[in-house]
């Protein structure tokens, strides 16, 4: 039976469902095994509507769950807040996995009665931006495009005709394209925090392509997959000692690029020049909101102490909003992008919050969304 | 660079706890210790009420440094207020460090029999403000 810490190699049994997976359908078939059994009430899941445009759906119904298959790479989208208060199973990149556990912390979201089931995530990608570069970098029409994938460093485009075309993705960011700026100097890129840990990373062999790598991280996940195969959904079998070396070695790659990067997204800013940069890069802030509004770690709910600066009379010179929400989320942000992506003044909010929360975080040793073993840092905990 | 320095008065807002540092700042008043004018003190009751954003806020409305003065470790009126301004304030400083703002904001603990203290930390701060100059907010709003 599975234990905790297994490595795994599996696939769905409905042949449908794995070939049209990215990698052998697991996750898919694992989330319509929690629905169909009556292990969660709800799975969230992004309706496809093109490939870069889907739209969360919470749904309790199997065939919506089957039909979500496939992989995402251009709709980068949050899920976290969806699973508040309901019992679900979900899949997540590593970052959903986070905001997951930092709204646990704050009891938000009922970890027991939350499945998740984590997808590795070599960064993803903003549609516009994606869009744009296939046609300058690609030479693709997007229409054409049928999947894609992030693999040994490169982005690799599939198109209708069954082509494959991959460019390395530093050439790609040295032109503009590429990942998300958050993402580029994201570490977290296998889902440990996540109850089952699944990819393509560290599949070989016959098995390349239409299998999952799935590492079982608790409990949750024992169940999750048992769950799975007694309803007959999906075949596991153990991993090779090659496949887990192969899946670590991707896993140090992307890190090292991660870390190598952070340096170059974050450059030093003089002491006297500071303010100046932070109030150039506010000053087109319209008030809007989206960007807590989509905040998936953003625990305070409407009326919070970030809203209650929301009007133009206290920001006359520097948004007091954005002041109070870099400080208060300097112990939650998991940089994952979200307030950057849906900015209609295209403010870099994640990097300005990055540069808070990143040297506060790492001063107290403190990694938001990993465990629940350690509590928000706020919460001053005195003998 | 330097003359508008020798003439530049800061504005400092100081905040004292009501059982300690405002009675330090009392009994300097009453001792007639001279100590620089620049300052205009808050009192609150406890230093532990001074909560982030009344520093954003006093240094959007154009001070140029803010001293937050309390009891000491272990005198706190309500046993361990100060224990939380303490770790509040690391954070604050470091935020603040990242707006290029760090050394505009300074704690010390101050008693109700320290007035000689609470002079030297005022004359002190006061002429580490003038040093660091206008706060960068302030010049903007001068502009």
């Amino acid at each position: 039976m599975v234990k905790v810490g297994d490595m795994l190699v599996g696939y769905a049994t409905d042949e449908n469902v794995r070939s049209r997976g990215a990698s052998g359908g697991l996750v898919t078939a694992v989330l319509a095994a929690a629905l169909e059994k009556g292990l969660v009430e709800n799975v969230v899941v992004m309706k496809h509507i093109n490939e870069f445009e889907a739209v969360p759906i919470v749904t309790d119904n199997v065939e919506e769950v089957l039909a979500s298959t496939g992989s995402l790479h251009s709709v980068p989208v949050n899920l976290a807040k969806y699973a508040m208060g309901r019992k679900v199973a979900m899949p997540a990149k590593p970052c959903d996995a986070q905001a997951v556990i930092e709204q646990g912390k704050r009891g938000m979201i009922d970890l027991d009665n939350t499945y998740v089931v984590g997808l590795n995530c070599g960064g993803s990608m903003h549609p516009v931006t994606t869009k744009k570069m296939l046609v300058e970098m690609y030479d693709i029409d997007p229409e054409d495009v049928v999947g894609e994938e992030i693999e040994k460093g490169k982005l690799i485009f599939k198109t209708k005709n069954g082509e494959e075309k991959a460019i390395a993705i530093d050439e790609l960011e040295e032109a503009g394209f590429g990942r998300r700026e958050s993402c580029r100097f994201c570490t977290l890129k296998i889902p440990v925090n996540a109850d089952l840990a699944c990819g393509n990373w560290g599949v070989i062999g016959d098995m390349a392509g239409n299998a999952t790598f799935c590492q079982v991280m608790n409990e949750k996940g024992v169940k999750l997959l048992e769950n799975a195969i007694e309803a007959g959904r999906i075949e596991v079998q153990p991993a090779s000692e090659k496949a887990i070396a192969i899946r670590a070695k991707v896993n140090s790659v992307m890190e090292d690029l991660g870390s190598t990067l952070e340096k170059e997204i974050f450059p030093d800013i003089p002491d006297e020049e500071r303010m100046q940069y932070y109030m150039e890069q506010m000053e087109d802030c319209i008030d809007c909101g989206a960007c807590k509004e989509v905040c998936p770690v953003c625990a305070c709910g409407e009326d919070s102490k970030c809203t209650m600066f929301h009007s133009l009379v206290d920001n006359y010179k520097m948004s007091m909003y954005h002041m109070v929400r870099l400080l208060h989320l300097s112990d939650s942000c998991i940089a994952c992008g979200q307030c950057s992506d849906v900015c209609p003044s295209d403010i870099p909010i994640t990097l300005l919050q990055s540069r808070f929360s990143i040297p506060s975080q790492r001063r107290r040793n403190y990694q938001p969304g990993i465990n629940l073993d350690t509590p928000p840092f706020f919460e001053v905990i005195l003998k | 660079m330097t003359d508008l320095n020798l003439n530049f008065e800061p504005n400092i807002l100081t905040f004292c706890c009501n059982w300690c540092s405002y009675a330090g700042a009392d009994l300097a008043g009453v001792s007639r210790l001279q100590y620089p004018t620049n300052n205009r003190i808050v009192r609150v009751m406890c230093s532990s009420r001074i909560e982030p954003t009344f520093i954003l806020e006093a240094f959007k409305e154009g001070a140029d440094g803010v001293l937050i003065t309390g009891c000491h470790i272990g005198d706190c009126h309500y046993i361990e207020g100060n224990e939380h301004t303490d770790e509040r304030m690391k954070d604050m400083v470091n935020a603040l460090e990242r707006m290029g703002l760090g050394e505009r904001l300074h704690l010390e603990w101050v008693s109700a029999a320290e007035g000689k203290k609470f002079q030297e930390t005022m004359i002190n701060f006061v002429d580490k403000i003038k040093a660091l100059g206008p706060s960068p907010l302030e010049h903007k709003r001068v502009e």
